[in-house]
């Protein structure tokens, strides 16, 4: 999702990063390589430089806060920005009728389905075919709400459907509306809109944006928005390469802001949007303030006194890395890293050796797991007979496990497992496992 | 169509000529007032006389001088300094029109390259600007032809396998070039190689059934490489020209579903591979052509040109992998196709 922006951010902060103060060239660098990075990633021009304005006049100007370091500062003022952009809270879906409209081929008939699975749990849903343009489009509808065993309606005329519907579905708590994929520039189907607009009167209108597209989507959803209304945004296609910034240019010209994204082509594939994460992820600074908190449920207190006395077992060594694995998917782990990404072909190679570290440690006896320097030859060759894996890999644990004792040792002090240094393990994890 | 990016390289190229202008009427300014030639008023308009000015101090430098801003001004030259924030300006537009980051920056570099230090006759400015855009534009479009019609005389039956993203515009296109090549007396059955998305086989249908042709299909699930092959039996054995092939629209990051579409290539070894991209698609462009090409492209069509005035991603899917553009499409109605002329194209785009 958004890696490709993401990377790119990732890179120019790291840069700050690396530096121990900034001066005023070094924030105008880092601001060249912002606006470098936010039009490679389709967003509007005209926002990228009003963006970059705004960040240098908050950072060279304003008084740095106290507690924060100029470096903080910097990134804590882009972070604040992309986010007002963007939307400051997750909205949900507030009303009943709601419309879907958008660009040919922006995932309108997938989405609705997707949004009716996520309010099936919330009350009655009905799924309304507005689409009698393209050729099997209402079939299309029919075949997803057979799918997900929610209500259809389907009729022969879109305004006669419309009309219909608002009678017929009194009783139910939302009635999605799949519209016909239009050029809201086209001036036959951009009346067809505002007449079924005007019919429903629908509460909430989402425009389905692909993330991919281009420049155009600034036009289409500032013209969609004075057909209709939007009301909120969805971004499709986010399991892509696709950066979707085109999202900034549409959240700014509409003054609406994103409520999900599609990540997948099945119906579960589809996520509440919640703006910060969204954004501190964009950013490469990843999701400190999450992944701290679940940092601090997963590691136990006396574990983290224990690790720091020295007193550092090889369960102990696995334990921290099942309570990392805990938060999650390790490349989701590693994406909230500051700093810290890595190819994802390495990351497939960690989680597999993740999972034979566990077998491995299965096949020993509770002796060696306390005092790994027990381990000689013979008892590699039993462990990795017994796990089904191979001896160097046996020896690649425990000497992955002992550079880690070593690296706990030098940390010290109880503080050893939180902010920095966690990284600074993750990195040790990330980097070497 | 693409008056958008038209737009933008007029702006330019009258920003360029504008500054060569302005440059020659400084010049013109001084010659004609010798009286007022004074070394500091030089200066402050024409800088490089600094330059030579500093070089040497005294009167009696003072004709050397003029002869060879003389010189200079006979030459008229572009420098670089006033190029540069020019093609800046360009580079900017160019991205707004979606021309892909990279592709930008090799089109403001092949026009400094171009232009700077070029002697300009009075009056040719423009035409020198132009011819300079074009020169770049015209690299990027350097792509390999390909004469469908001929291609498919010599094969029977040739099969053409279409791919692309989610939405892009796989079935209508299909649709279209099986209408466009049954106009042309082409015999054509469709397989409706489409096996996951809802309704994709009712939609190829209702499409078979307008047209007139047949149609091969299986359930939905079904593999689609074996839909192809079956579609391609049929072919064989009712002596039928074109098969067109449709496949399910795929995010080309994920792995298996590239797997698949390399399965339906090996099995049915097909005779042109068929990109289909969204016009309306940003910087990501490039990264779906560099993907989709692992699985190996011949042809690329563009879709959705009606809505799309910039037409950037023409250039930088083009600039990326130099294969022909079989087809642009333009609308939702069967006519509304056509072979992408490259001459008409940038003499659209240069037409200002």
């Amino acid at each position: 999702m958004l890696e490709a922006l993401s990377e790119g951010l990732k890179n120019a902060i790291r840069k700050i990063i690396g530096k121990s103060s900034i001066d005023e060239k070094v924030v105008e660098e880092f601001l060249r390589e912002i606006k470098v990075i936010l039009l490679q990633s389709d967003v509007d021009v005209y926002i990228a430089n009003n963006f970059i304005d705004i960040i240098r006049r908050k950072v060279l100007k304003e008084k740095t806060p106290e507690g924060l370091t100029l470096k903080e500062h910097l990134i804590k003022v882009v972070y604040d920005e992309l986010v007002s952009i963007l939307g400051k809270e997750a909205s949900d879906i507030k009303g009943k009728k709601i419309m879907l409209v958008g660009l040919f081929g922006s995932g309108k008939t997938t989405t609705a389905g997707k949004l009716a699975y996520y309010l099936k749990k919330k009350g009655k849903v009905v799924l309304v075919c507005l689409d009698y343009h393209r050729p099997a489009a209402p079939e299309q509808l029919k075949q997803v709400a057979e799918k997900i065993n929610v209500k259809f309606f389907i009729g022969k005329d879109a305004f006669e459907v419309a009309k219909d519907s608002l009678e017929k579905f009194k009783d139910y708590d939302y009635i999605i509306y799949d519209t016909a994929g239009r050029n809201a520039l086209d001036e036959e189907m951009a009346r067809e809109l505002k007449k079924l607009g005007e019919i429903i009167k629908p509460d909430e209108v989402l425009l389905v944006l692909p993330a991919d597209i281009g420049k155009v989507a600034k036009k289409q959803a500032e013209e969609f928005n004075k057909l209709v209304g939007i009301t909120g945004i969805i971004i499709t296609k986010m399991d892509s390469s696709a950066k979707g910034g085109a999202a900034i240019a549409a959240c700014s010209t509409t003054g609406a802001k994103v409520k999900f994204i599609g990540v997948g082509e099945k119906f579960d594939a589809f996520e509440k949007y919640d703006p910060k994460r969204f954004v501190s992820r964009m950013l490469g600074l990843g999701d400190l303030e999450t992944l701290l908190e679940k940092a601090k449920e997963v590691v136990k207190p006396e574990k983290v006194e224990k690790i720091v006395e020295g007193e550092f077992t090889l369960e102990d060594f696995i334990e921290q890395i099942e309570s990392i694995r805990n938060m999650g998917p390790l490349s989701n782990i590693i994406s909230m890293i500051p700093g810290l990404s890595l190819p994802k072909d390495l990351l497939k190679q960690q989680e597999e050796k993740m999972k034979k570290w566990k077998y491995m440690m299965q096949s020993m006896t509770p002796q060696e797991r306390k005092n790994p320097e027990i381990i000689n030859e013979s008892r590699i060759r039993r462990i990795a007979k017994g796990s089904g894996t191979k001896e160097e890999e046996v020896r690649e644990l425990l000497d992955q496990y002992f550079k880690m004792k070593k690296l706990m040792k030098s940390m010290g002090g109880i503080k050893g497992l939180k902010r920095g240094q966690l990284e600074q393990l993750m990195r040790q994890l990330g980097l070497r496992l | 169509m693409f008056n958008f990016l038209k737009k933008k390289l007029k702006e330019i190229t009258e920003k360029i000529v504008g500054k060569q202008k302005e440059i020659e009427e400084e010049k013109e300014k001084i010659l004609k007032k010798p009286e007022s030639f004074t070394e500091e008023k030089v200066e402050e308009k024409i800088p490089e006389i600094k330059e030579i000015r500093e070089v040497k101090e005294g009167k009696t430098l003072f004709s050397k001088i003029k002869e060879k801003i003389v010189k200079k001004v006979l030459e008229k030259k572009l420098k670089r300094e006033d190029l540069e924030p020019l093609l800046s300006d360009l580079e900017v537009e160019l991205i707004e029109a979606d021309v892909a980051f990279e592709v930008a920056e090799k089109i403001k570099n092949d026009l400094i390259k171009e232009l700077e230090g070029k002697e300009i006759k009075r009056g040719k400015e423009k035409e020198i600007v132009v011819d300079a855009i074009r020169k770049s534009l015209n690299e990027i479009l350097n792509l390999s032809q390909i004469n469908l019609e001929n291609e498919i005389k010599n094969k029977k039956p040739y099969i053409i396998v279409f791919f692309g993203f989610n939405g892009s515009g796989k079935t209508t296109t299909i649709a279209k070039v099986a209408n466009f090549l049954s106009k042309r007396g082409f015999s054509c059955v469709l397989a409706a190689g489409d096996t996951f998305r809802a309704a994709s086989i009712e939609q190829l249908e209702e499409h078979a059934k307008r047209i007139g042709i047949p149609i091969i299909k299986q359930k939905y699930g079904a593999d689609p490489a074996a839909v192809i092959f079956d579609a391609r039996k049929y072919a064989e054995a009712k002596k039928i020209d074109v098969v067109l092939a449709d496949t399910a629209g795929r995010s080309y990051t994920n792995e298996n579903l590239m797997e698949e579409l390399k399965k339906i290539v090996r099995v049915n070894n097909p005779d042109l591979k068929v990109l289909v991209i969204d016009s309306l698609t940003g910087n990501d462009a490039v990264n779906q052509a560099r993907f989709f090409n692992e699985v190996g492209i011949d042809a690329v069509i563009f879709t959705k040109l009606d809505v799309n005035e910039k037409g950037g991603a023409i250039l930088s899917v083009s600039y990326l992998l130099k294969k022909p553009i079989l087809f642009v499409c333009d609308g939702q109605k069967y006519e509304d196709i056509k072979y992408f002329d490259k001459e008409e194209f940038l003499n659209n785009l240069l037409n200002f």
